[in-house]
């Protein structure tokens, strides 16, 4: 295996772990004794940044990338129903 | 013992195609098997429509009302439950054939016999008790609310509740499944096992909650679990039949 | 009557191989990763999971604040690092399954199992949060978000250890020079990585949003 696949995983792995530390901000559960308020633009970028997790760990981790064309359509449909859904019942 | 199972079973071999075998299995199986998917329809009769326990009554609800759920289908149950303590041997039959196709398997019959002591453990407190309950709930008018409100508990909780012994059937299936070399059943068929698994898990919370998507009959607990015991269910019995056919008639007897 | 040990053993062969990719992968390529017995597997779950995660999003719809509110009891510190712990086991995963490819046993080995140790260390973080969770009185008959939290990462943690067995079934694969087959690493990889996934959205949906 070439390293060019290995650099890659790499990579993906990095920009999970940079995007889940971004994370640690937006959560409430450090708010340090102040009551966390709701946040709609909170929410929506912590759906974006979920959604663009999973499909990093789907597509580069799972290889997915490059893999038949009905595992991708799959994966991507399920995501999409999934955070779609998500979003929609919280601004319900 | 088990042995690999034999690909050529008719003399005239040569016209056979692959991917179409003729039908074949023994006509005793054949008898078995039939016997399966019938019980099953018995059951979901008795369970949807007479006994009213699917979906069951909810937690939530007040003793006067468990009194009044007991009296409302006291006929029904009494005539769904007794006939599920006739036939419910069917629960019996149908591990038994899955046994007898899994003792076919390349890994040996341990799995099978777990597979079979486990489903027949849980049979008491997975299916039976909500039955013994319920009768024993109408069988005589005037009963003390307070115990009928028990009966009503004990029936549901022990039906819906998780049962670590299925759960325990269903590794033993998945693992077999996963390491036969005869394909009695398809690989796919040992995830699906998994799921149930995965059902079990999640209705240990029955125990602890009243009413939401966790109660003896939420979403969580009964619906979903439901769903995919039927998708589970419909599965087994479309493989039963196909390893049935896929069985050679001259196929030696199984030790 | 034959023993399991000696059967599998005997049974050096297969898992049913009819259904897997014959391509090795390699960059252009399409290549289905272990076999499409686990992706129905894979898909299932995501798919039934997916279902709880919805439901989960309809009951806190109806009680925000209460679920809010309970949200802040979590720690997040925890969460965020059994989310890295997680990521990088996936990685190693990852890594490990070029390996097995590029017929680096030894290295894969060593992957697989410092992936393993990951998942290992998962499980002891967890169960210290929920011990922690327990004792300052957040428990799972609390209210409705605590049932939740404990439900969901109650039947992660079963995939979770499932997994840890499957990376098991991976090691003795490619200790063994007679096996070593490339499907059966992948598809071990791929559980995993079903595993990192779901818990992916479990950290956003339990621990993050607001």
């Amino acid at each position: 295996m070439t390293t060019t696949a290995a650099r890659t995983t790499t990579y993906a792995w990095i920009v999970l772990s940079a995007i889940t530390i971004v994370s640690w901000w937006l959560a409430p559960g450090h708010a340090h004794g102040a009551t966390a308020v709701a946040s709609v633009p909170i929410t929506v970028a912590v759906i974006v940044l979920a959604f663009i997790k999973g499909r990093l760990i789907i597509q580069y981790f799972m290889e997915v990338r490059t893999a038949p064309r009905w595992l991708k359509l799959f994966t991507d449909t399920w995501l999409t129903i999934l955070w779609a859904g998500v979003l929609a019942i919280y601004l319900y | 013992m088990s042995s690999t199972v034999s690909t050529d079973s008719s003399p005239t071999a040569g016209t056979v195609d692959p991917a179409r075998p003729p039908r074949a299995g023994k006509r005793d199986v054949w008898l078995v098997f039939w016997i399966v998917p019938a019980f099953y329809t018995a059951f979901g009769v008795i369970f949807f429509a007479l006994a009213r326990v699917m979906p069951p009554p909810r937690p939530d609800v007040t003793v006067d009302q468990m009194v009044h759920f007991f009296h409302a289908h006291a006929l029904t149950i009494k005539i769904g439950f007794g006939v599920l303590v006739l036939i419910v041997g069917g629960a019996g039959i149908s591990n038994g054939i899955v046994v007898y196709h899994m003792k076919r398997m390349t890994v040996g019959s341990v799995m099978a016999y777990i597979y079979l002591g486990s489903m027949s453990v849980g049979a008491l407190p997975g299916c039976l008790l909500v039955a013994f309950s319920f009768l024993t709930a109408v069988y005589r008018p005037g009963r003390d609310p307070q115990i009928l409100a028990m009966l009503y508990d004990l029936g549901l909780l022990s039906y819906v509740g998780s049962l670590g012994c299925f759960s325990t059937a269903y590794f033993a299936f998945a693992v077999a499944i996963l390491y036969d070399k005869n394909e009695i059943f398809p690989k796919w068929l040992a995830y699906v096992n998994v799921w149930q698994i995965v059902t079990e898990v999640l209705t240990v919370a029955i125990f602890v909650s009243k009413a939401g998507p966790f109660a003896w009959n939420g979403v969580n607990s009964f619906w979903l679990g439901t769903v995919i015991f039927g998708v589970w269910l419909v599965c087994v019995i479309v493989f039963l039949k196909k390893a049935n056919e896929l069985q050679p008639a001259d196929e030696p007897p199984l030790d | 009557m034959g023993d399991l040990v000696a059967h599998t053993e005997q049974a050096a062969g297969e898992f049913d191989t009819a259904a897997t990719s014959s391509v090795t992968s390699a960059e252009g390529r399409v290549h289905l990763p272990g076999d499409v017995h686990m992706w129905v597997m894979v898909l299932g779950d995501l798919t039934i999971f997916g279902a709880y995660f919805i439901i989960f999003m309809v009951f806190r719809a109806r009680n925000p604040q209460e679920f809010l509110a309970s949200e802040q009891h979590l720690n997040i510190n925890i969460g965020v690092l059994n989310t890295l712990v997680l990521l990088a086991s996936s990685w190693f995963i990852a890594r490990s399954v070029q390996a097995a490819r590029a017929d680096d046993h030894a290295r894969a080995l060593r992957l697989t199992y410092f992936g393993g140790l990951c998942g290992v260390g998962f499980i002891a973080i967890k169960a210290y949060e929920w011990s922690a969770k327990i004792t300052q009185g957040y428990t799972i008959s609390s209210n409705d978000f605590f049932m939740f939290y404990y439900m969901l990462t109650g039947v992660h943690l079963f995939h979770v250890s499932l997994g840890l067995l499957i990376l098991g079934i991976t090691v003795r694969e490619l200790r063994n020079p007679r096996r070593r087959r490339p499907f059966m690493v992948e598809a071990g990889a791929t559980y995993w990585h079903m595993v990192d996934l779901l818990w992916i959205v479990i950290f956003a949906l339990v621990y993050v949003m607001r």
